[in-house]
């Protein structure tokens, strides 16, 4: 009886000990490690994010005067910040140039960088292009910067009120002179509201690039003005609220993001590393381990880049364009160009632009990143059987700094010199642009003349793809990629990359096989173990 | 003699109805519709009938012959500021007019108010 007792409360201490194995660590884990560090540490690095403005730019005597032109306020702007001009005039924004390419093959839009969409600023002689450059005007480098491109804060059509200005200014009847003073008190609050540079700063350009809203990323388009968290955790109202320039932080007026051929940062060092690094990627805030220590998370940041599972989708809310068909333009309706609109709203066939196709929630496409992007530039061989790369991922498993990452992939066809084997750089806008003559060979020749380029005369299309790293549009932690989604087959996210094991994904025919009789052995000894119990009646009978 | 008559009648009719749709549908100026457009809003602002000085419906707003037709009826209950739009003159209002119709959704170039 008291043998019996013991071996209950035995069992009973037993049953407690394994009960407090499974319960008793979760509460000191919760205190411990409530939340992943990489979290902390990025809302660390956030707090102040309200900074006070010094200044009011209505009460300077420089931007008190009355201005007649562009170029006038940014000369008023200079009298004040002295080293801006000379900052800005070096970088990126204002060269259009990637400094650390060859000079004899040099990328950039003002050099001989091509893309999906226009295909070619043509070092910067075509007007329409150069809307998206500081300068004011549409007048590229031959003008004054426009300051309030990127620190206006109040948008308003400068050509347009100066023409205003100047006509009631110039104008014999009284009532239209008196005019005057509204056009200029305009000029002069749009000069005077100056800020950090917002979204819809930067927006102006890199939402709308290539033609329209949405053409070019796929992770940056309009809705990011106002966006939810939904829509971009950092930037979302009633998310972070960040604006680019949080992360896009700026020396000296050259903001950091990837340049061409130049990794947006080589290091990946965490702010903790260097306080004075850029914020530029994931890592700079959240670390290089993000996840809880437990988390198995942890150990793809090596090889899977944060944005992978992190913007499993693009194009949220408006749609982004995947492919450009220059081959199909021209056709015209009773001699006249036409216009046909998608179901998005979205034109599919314009006679000056050629055929266009859209996507709203695109998946990206996952490929091998280590920072760089390559392309053909107008001045490269190719080889028109294949696919022309006008930009590509650098990096592949081998390389150390190479990660997966999320691409959009856009795909086009553009037209090429059948002899020199060279991409064409038409001139598409203005008197003698393909969008008004409609005549390939001429725009042809007079795009390559400005780039002192060869031209055969004799051209044919061939199929392009241009490649946009996915880094925006960061989604809520409960809509990140599951496991499941990579690490399964058929279908897992990452089923184009090969040349390596990827449990879930990959099979080994010898591991299957030696699993599988891992399996069956255990239950065959299992099965034994039992009919041995059974025949041979076991404890009771020799008890 | 008679044919003559006739003749010296119908170049005048010709020219008097010529003049008379020429003034029937003369443009105004948008230029100055623009502006004057702008400070009705201003000024309807500044009295504390509205919270903003942008105006209400930008150009953008209507086709153009929906503009015609408002400003035909002379319907502006719409853009509120009953004061300010009463007093402006017939001049005022075509230069508005003819601002708002050369910006009509439907025109060769779409404006709003910013």
């Amino acid at each position: 009886m008291m043998r019996l007792k013991l071996t209950h409360a035995r069992y009973i201490l037993s049953v407690l000990w394994i009960f407090s194995l499974f319960f008793m660590p979760i509460p000191s884990f919760a205190t411990q490690e409530s939340e992943a560090p990489g979290l902390e540490l990025a809302r660390q690095t956030v707090k102040a994010q309200k900074k006070p403005t010094t200044a009011d730019h209505s009460q300077f005597k420089a931007l008190n005067q009355d201005f007649t032109s562009g170029p006038e306020i940014s000369k008023a702007c200079i009298s004040c910040h002295t080293k801006a001009a000379d900052q800005l005039k070096k970088t990126l924004h204002w060269t259009w140039l990637d400094a650390n390419s060859p000079k004899d093959n040099q990328k950039g839009k003002a050099g001989y960088s091509l893309n999906n969409f226009c295909i070619s600023a043509n070092g910067m002689h075509d007007h329409h292009c150069n809307e998206c450059h500081i300068g004011w005007n549409a007048q590229g480098k031959k003008t004054e910067i426009d300051c309030l491109r990127c620190h206006g804060q109040k948008k308003i059509n400068w050509e347009e009120v100066f023409e205003d200005y100047k006509y009631f200014t110039e104008s014999k009847d009284p009532e239209e002179n008196a005019l005057a003073k509204d056009a200029q008190a305009e000029i002069r609050l749009a000069a005077q509201s100056i800020g950090r540079p917002t979204r819809k700063n930067c927006g102006s350009c890199h939402f709308s690039g290539g033609g329209g809203d949405g053409v070019k990323h796929g992770d940056l388009d309009p809705s990011l003005i106002n966006p939810n968290r939904e829509l971009d955790v950092h930037m979302g109202f009633d998310g972070q609220e960040f604006n680019c320039v949080r992360c896009h932080t700026t020396v000296a007026h050259k903001v950091a993001g990837r340049i061409y051929g130049t990794p947006a940062s080589k290091t990946r060092k965490s702010l903790l590393e260097h306080d004075l690094e850029s914020k530029i990627m994931c890592e700079s805030c959240h670390s290089n381990k993000p996840h809880k220590s437990s988390s198995k998370m942890n150990d793809h940041t090596d090889k899977v880049a944060c944005q992978s599972c992190h913007v499993p989708e693009i194009a949220k809310v408006l749609p982004v364009q995947v492919w450009w068909d220059w081959s199909q333009s021209g056709k015209k309706k009773d001699g006249k160009p036409y216009d046909v609109k998608g179901p998005f709203g979205k034109p599919v066939y314009q006679s000056t632009r050629g055929e266009t196709k859209w996507k709203k929630n695109v998946i990206p496409k996952y490929l091998w990143f280590n920072g760089s992007i390559q392309g053909a530039t107008a001045k490269d061989i190719i080889d028109p059987s294949k696919l022309v790369k006008l930009a590509w991922p650098d990096g592949n498993r081998n390389d150390k700094n190479a990660r997966i990452f999320p691409f959009n992939v856009h795909l086009g066809k553009q037209p090429y010199d059948t002899v020199n084997k060279t991409m064409a750089t038409p001139l598409l806008s203005g008197e003698h642009g393909y969008w008004t003559t409609f005549d390939w060979q001429d725009a042809i020749e007079r795009g390559a003349k400005y780039l002192d380029l060869p031209f055969s005369g004799k051209i044919d299309f061939v199929e392009t793809a241009y490649v946009f790293p996915s880094t925006h549009m960061v989604a809520p932690k409960e809509e990140v990629l599951a496991c499941n989604q990579c690490h399964t087959r058929p279908e897992s996210r990452l089923a184009n990359l090969t040349g390596f094991y990827m449990p879930g994904r990959d099979r080994v025919k010898p591991i299957d096989i030696a699993g599988w009789a891992i399996v069956l052995c255990s239950f065959g000894g299992i099965v034994l173990h039992a009919l041995g119990r059974i025949f041979t009646n076991g404890r009771n009978k020799e008890k | 003699m008679l044919k003559k008559m006739f003749l010296a009648l119908l170049a005048i009719v010709f020219v008097f109805t010529t003049i008379g749709i020429g003034f029937a549908e003369a443009k105004g100026n948008a230029r100055k519709g623009k502006y004057t457009y702008r400070n009705v809003y201003k000024s309807c602002n500044k009295r504390g009938e509205i919270d903003s000085p942008r105006p209400l419906l930008s150009p953008d707003a209507k086709t153009q012959a929906q503009w015609k037709r408002t400003f035909d009826k002379k319907d502006f209950d719409q853009f509120k500021c009953k004061e300010e739009w009463s007093k402006l003159s017939d001049k005022d209002l075509n230069d508005i007019f003819t601002y708002l119709k050369d910006h009509a959704a439907d025109s060769p170039s779409p404006a709003k108010c910013k």
